[in-house]
């Protein structure tokens, strides 16, 4: 325990004892399947197939922003008319409130307008009448007036 | 064994070196592939990334300034393969099959003579399979750090120069990474002897 609280961080980077040696043995393994794999001497048009995979690749990518681009556009009517049907509601529950609102309010009108005519309201009529007496009288006045000057002219 | 480590070169020298391709393929195809099938565990994956990074190479090579080493250059540039391709496959997630997936025993299988009995060497082929298994189980660049330490036999520094990340970084992945593979290893035969 000792020892390990005494080792540095740079020598726990460093394994040693039989870890050291699996962690050789493990390099050795990889080194040697590696160079069995690549032991053949890669032919002469090696990069081809790379440089045509990376090809197809480039197309794909393409391929994918253009079927992106084109569902987005093509879902824009449709988004947009999703929207129209989910504000519809809106505007229909509006309605239907200003609706009620209008019904009271003419229902308030009404009750107002069918109420008997109280009696200090009356006078309403003879007010008529006096207006039509007056309007006779004015022109017995008018009349009156007018006869001295038919005497004047006549003078 | 071929020898993929080319004498220090001059910065000029190494960009002249880019020039004959076909020898930088000779030169650098081993160490690239064993790279990328010990990061993969994938024999045909390894092969097409190993094209592929020879190829981005040869489109880019007239960027190459020769401020790393042309070893370092390739290194990176399969790194960054390898982190696209571990990103798409975890987007292709249904296809977890990998029929070209390497097996295990076949890398165990290959040990050093100078086990002295059949025992030790069924014993040696045990560890092995524990430490690959570890290995896979790391995470992606405790398993870069650990591979370009203890496979490729780079320096800390070189390993910072290729991932990117600094020294310090670096330490701490692979401090992880021993702990966790020696964790595993060493638990699963009963302990380090």
């Amino acid at each position: 325990m000792n020892t390990r609280r005494n080792q540095s961080p740079e020598d726990s980077l460093e394994p040693r004892g039989d870890f050291a040696t699996t962690l050789r043995d493990f390099r050795s393994a990889v080194h040697h399947v590696a160079e069995r794999e690549t032991s053949k001497p890669a032919p002469s048009g090696w990069l081809i197939s790379a440089r045509h995979r990376q090809r197809i690749a480039q197309r794909r990518l393409v391929l994918a922003w253009t079927c992106a681009a084109l569902l987005c556009v093509s879902l824009l009517p449709i988004l947009h008319h999703a929207k129209l049907v989910t504000s519809q509601p809106v505007a229909v529950v509006q309605n239907v409130a200003n609706d009620a609102e209008d019904t009271a309010l003419l229902e308030q009108v009404d009750n107002a307008v069918s109420e008997s005519v109280p009696s200090s309201l009356a006078p309403l009529a003879t007010l008529d009448s006096w207006s039509s007496t007056t309007s006779t009288n004015e022109s017995v006045t008018e009349s009156s007036l007018n006869k001295p000057e038919k005497k004047n002219v006549a003078r | 064994m071929v020898s993929t480590e080319l004498p220090p070169l001059a910065r000029a020298e190494s960009v002249l070196e880019l020039a004959d391709f076909d020898e930088v393929v000779r030169l650098y195809r081993p160490r690239i592939f064993r790279f990328l099938m010990a990061s993969l565990a994938d024999r045909d994956v390894a092969e097409s990334l190993t094209q592929d990074c020879f190829l981005k190479a040869y489109n880019a090579r007239h960027q190459f300034r020769g401020e790393s080493s042309l070893g370092t250059w390739l290194t990176r540039i399969a790194l960054n393969l390898v982190r696209d391709h571990l990103r798409s496959r975890r987007m292709r997630f249904w296809q977890r099959t990998r029929d070209t997936a390497l097996d295990i025993v076949d890398i165990s299988d290959w040990l050093p003579d100078g086990a002295s009995s059949p025992e030790a060497i069924c014993l040696q082929q045990e560890r092995v399979k524990e430490i690959w298994q570890s290995v896979e189980k790391l995470s992606r660049q405790q398993r870069t750090v650990f591979i370009l330490r203890f496979v490729e036999e780079l320096e800390l520094s070189e390993i910072a120069e290729t991932t990117g990340m600094n020294t310090s970084t670096v330490k701490s992945h692979l401090y992880r990474a021993l702990r966790i593979v020696r964790e595993r290893a060493t638990g699963n035969s009963g302990g380090e002897k």
